[in-house]
């Protein structure tokens, strides 16, 4: 779970003495009982290690994380003996943000190594500079770790070129592979058919609204908008009137209109995948024959027109030109400027955590918001039918081994088994629940019993979380493509987008034809024929 | 002893034998010969023309320090005790030619190849085409035209550090105080000065100044439009570099002769004639050498643009600096990017020698 999120949780549920008394006393309980009997009973697991330190008990310490390795480790006893990687080394490459991700990896893993005998050395990485790290080892073909936590959008980059061990049988069976959310399923950690990737989360965008801007005697009068044309309408609706909450200018949606390396153009995705992501085909982005961008097709040209619109109207708050998504998400809707937005868990958990929110009582959230009609590109013309395709930004971390371990069959187990412990389906419920970095993408996450169990408010994990399972499992989700230098367009896409929306384009389609010229370059440079081949293996075509 | 030659730098004479002199020269060229070999056959074997060569270039470099290692004992065994006094020199040159001229030449030949990082095929030679890329790339030439405005405002921050000067060499109370004052913006780093000024002080919904503007009945607006934009990120990094200049005038105003101005005084010169007749002309030389530098550090400027505005609106404040830094860092595109920062070189280095020849001229002094 994101750190945000559990404090969120914890500020936003009314926890009782008597369910803290619980907590405490199960987890005495839980001390007094033989560590053996704890892994090898799976059913007790999942509610043992969920008290581990228990809701509302602090954040999770070190000895916690080692504590959780521990009783999750069932699933390696059954696949590895005691001793088996004996001299073994590993080398483990990924973050540091926030005291996490790789912090939390050496704590789980650190029972795993006294029981296997093998032993991990790390890398951890900031995440500024995660990708420049990745991409020179990509291109100087000098990968000096085994395994890593690598987003989904690298897969391109490193499944693509070969540079990673393929996932034995195994370890799909010990970390449960089908229990996934259904858009983390292939072809998301696969490539030419073959599976990669041990998931440890997930991520999308979902949409936060103020509940004090709609419902009957609200400021606008009406129900939350569902589609971005009503949002569109609300926004022009609302210039003038005055926050209910600060007495300042009211806004409606918040666009970020500034570049954010590449991210920011996730944000146009959300308005565009319910206009371009037609139900008939995954493709949304790149023609899959062609790699011809479909980025200043009619659907995405209407999406930057909307946007256009809106500072033409004034919609939105002074300066918006110069407000990144970060920006739109902490300084302006947390701080109570605007009433609506897409954004990742983060919002949703600092609404009532962060000392800068005003809008705790009053932010809601739901799905990514529908399009009234879709734009089919395989038949060149709109349809005038209702579309949703939530934006599944970024797609989570994974953990993957390298190609350096194949031809020493110890080492490569050594390595899956360490990967398969991380995202062993009982360990990630407890990384789910607690802060680690990570959000729910299991469909065993969202068993709500097991979280009330562990002292959750049942309500509010089923409102918040809820609105991330629906965007997961939707049949329709926009996922993006996973071909190498996808950041690369994303971040050319940025410098087009604020020329236009600076008005220095003539007109939304000058604005996505610049976009797409620039793609075409980068797709030529890149190399096309591979481009083409790999966006299809990325597509599961 | 011999009473020939330099005496009065030589320590010791020589008698080197011949054999001796033949044995350095060889070492040195032994070694020169197997790092070239080392390098060509390593090179055929990267271009896919020899099956035998090494996984990384690492050997080579290995090879070039066996060679600068000969090349230093030769010094000794060719030169005897005038070598030794090369000596004190060689490792420190071959050092800097090692790290200076060699990565130049790489980027030199990285600058015209298609290398994109994401790329599976690698650098690859691509002729002109980065060039005429350039060429047509109106982020850039929106970039440079920009990079004159900023270095434009360099006069404007001289008049401000030499004003400041004047006043804290004057006889005013409390005059470290206000020294240790205005040097604190230097002390502190362009990205903080970003965050501290740029994205709090003037956010504009809660930005201290932003409410201020708003309480007298203004509406903020600091980013939005690209002149005014353009000024602030101007204003910042003066505010955060108008101490550097500052400081050096001060110290040439200290060091101006006093009884100079102690005659004008005695003359009936007034503030502004000693000003204008003494002060400003003695301190040309110190005021060249500090804009000349200010202009070198206002070139590179891209920190306070990356964190507060990436360039924006539409590229109104973009700098050179920050476009190459996400042409680099967002689009790993290494080939073209790296051709931007070798023209950027080749044209800072021409205007540079341009305004010290100018300076010069103007002075009427030597360069």
């Amino acid at each position: 779970m994101k750190v945000d999120l559990y404090n969120y949780i914890k500020a936003a549920q009314k926890m009782n003495r008597r369910q803290m008394l619980k907590g405490s006393a199960a987890l005495g309980a839980a001390a007094m009982i033989p560590k053996t009997a704890l892994a090898g009973g799976h059913g007790n697991v999942r509610a043992e290690i969920l008290k581990i330190p228990g809701v509302g008990a602090g954040s999770p310490t070190d000895s916690d994380w080692q504590k959780v390795g521990e009783m999750c480790l069932g699933g390696t006893k059954g696949n590895v003996s005691e001793g088996e990687f004996e001299g073994v080394e590993l080398t483990f490459m990924g973050l540091n943000n926030q005291n996490l991700h790789n912090f939390l990896f050496r704590g789980f893993l650190k029972p795993w190594e006294a029981y296997t005998g093998a032993k991990i050395n790390w890398i951890d990485l900031a995440q500024a500079d995660y990708n420049a790290r990745l991409q020179q080892s990509i291109a100087t073909g000098t990968a000096d770790f085994d395994i890593i936590e690598m987003g989904a959008p690298f897969e391109g980059d490193v499944l693509g070129k070969g540079m990673a061990s393929e996932m034995p049988e195994w370890v799909k069976e010990q970390i449960d592979m089908d229990d996934y959310v259904d858009y983390l399923k292939a072809p998301v950690g696969t490539w030419g058919g073959k599976t990669y990737r041990v998931s440890i989360d997930g991520d999308c965008h979902t949409f936060a609204y103020r509940k004090d801007y709609f419902g009957e005697g609200s400021i606008t009068g009406r129900d939350v908008p569902t589609t971005w044309q009503e949002i569109n309408e609300v926004s022009k609706d609302l210039i003038g009137k005055e926050d209910p909450l600060t007495g300042l200018p009211a806004h409606g949606y918040l666009d970020p209109l500034k570049g954010w390396g590449g991210f920011g153009f996730y944000f146009l995705e959300n308005r565009a995948s319910a206009y371009a992501k037609h139900p008939n085909s995954p493709a949304w982005l790149f023609e899959p024959n062609t790699m011809k961008p479909m980025v200043n097709n009619p659907a995405w040209v209407q999406a930057i027109q909307d946007v256009m619109d809106l500072i033409d109207a004034g919609a939105y708050p002074t300066d918006q030109i110069n407000a990144d998504p970060g920006t739109t998400a902490f300084q302006q809707f947390l701080a109570g400027t605007g009433s609506m937005l897409m954004w990742w868990g983060d919002v949703g958990s600092n609404a009532r955590t962060s000392d800068t929110s005003v809008v705790g009582d009053v932010a809601g959230f739901g799905i990514n918001p529908a399009s009234e009609r879709v734009y089919n590109a395989k038949a060149g013309a709109w349809e005038e039918s209702r579309n949703e395709a939530p934006n599944m930004a970024y797609i989570g971390w994974g953990v993957y081994v390298m190609a350096t371990v194949e031809g020493d069959d110890k080492k490569k187990k050594a390595a899956w088994s360490a990967a398969a412990h991380l995202g062993g389906k009982d360990l990630s419920l407890w990384a789910s629940a607690y802060p680690s970095g990570f959000q729910p993408y299991r469909n065993s996450h969202f068993q709500y019993d097991e979280w009330e169990e562990a002292g959750y408010d049942r309500a509010y994990v089923e409102d918040y979380l809820g609105s991330n399972a629906d965007s997961y499992n939707h049949p329709n989700a926009a996922i993006e493509p996973r071909i190498p230098g996808i950041f690369q367009y994303y971040s050319v896409a940025e410098d087009e987008l604020a020329k236009g929306y600076a008005g220095q384009y003539g007109s939304a389609q000058e604005t996505a034809d610049a976009i797409a010229a620039a793609w075409e370059k980068i797709t030529d440079q890149i190399g096309r024929d591979s481009q083409i081949s790999v966006y299809k293996a990325s597509l599961g075509m | 002893m011999n009473t020939d030659g330099d005496l009065l730098h030589t320590v010791t004479t020589d008698n080197i034998s011949d054999s001796r002199k033949r044995l350095g020269k060889l070492m040195v060229w032994g070694t020169a010969l197997f790092c070239v070999m080392l390098a060509l056959q390593q090179t055929i074997y990267q271009s896919g023309r020899a099956s035998i060569g090494f996984e990384t270039w690492r050997p080579i470099l290995y090879a070039y320090m066996l060679w600068a290692t000969a090349l230093c004992a030769a010094q000794v065994i060719v030169n005897g005790e005038k070598g030794k006094r090369t000596l004190f020199v060689l490792p420190a040159a071959l050092f800097v030619i090692s790290l200076v001229v060699f990565p130049l030449l790489f980027a030199l030949y990285i600058s015209f190849t298609d290398w994109n990082l994401a790329s599976p095929k690698g650098p690859q030679p691509n002729g002109w085409d980065n060039l005429v890329q350039m060429w047509n790339d109106s982020f850039y030439w929106n970039a440079l035209t920009n990079m004159v405005y900023y270095v434009l405002a360099v006069s404007v921050e001289y008049v401000i550090a030499f004003g400041l000067a004047l006043l804290l060499n004057a006889q005013i109370s409390a005059r470290k105080f206000f020294r240790i004052v205005f040097l604190l913006p230097l002390m502190l780093s362009p990205v903080a000065v970003s965050w501290m000024i740029g994205k709090s002080m003037l956010e504009v919904r809660f930005g201290p100044i932003s409410r201020i503007i708003r309480d007298l009945g203004g509406e903020p607006t600091f980013f939005g439009n690209p002149e005014i934009a353009r000024f602030m990120i101007m204003a910042m990094d003066a505010w955060t570099f108008i101490p550097f200049m500052m400081i050096m005038l001060l110290a040439g105003l200290q060091a101006l002769p006093s009884e100079v101005l102690e005659a004008s005084k005695v003359d009936g010169a007034s503030g502004w004639q000693s000003f204008k007749e003494i002060i400003f002309p003695l301190m040309l030389p110190v005021s060249v050498t500090a804009v000349v530098i200010r202009i070198i550090f206002k070139l590179k400027l891209a920190d306070i643009i990356i964190n507060v505005t990436s360039g924006g609106p539409g590229g109104a404040t973009d700098s050179v600096t920050s476009f190459i830094f996400r042409e680099y860092r967002d689009r790993s595109n290494v080939g073209y990017g790296t051709l931007l920062a070798m023209v950027y070189l080749v044209l800072i280095v021409i205007f540079v020698t341009l305004l010290l020849k100018l300076v010069s001229r103007w002075m009427e002094r030597p360069a």
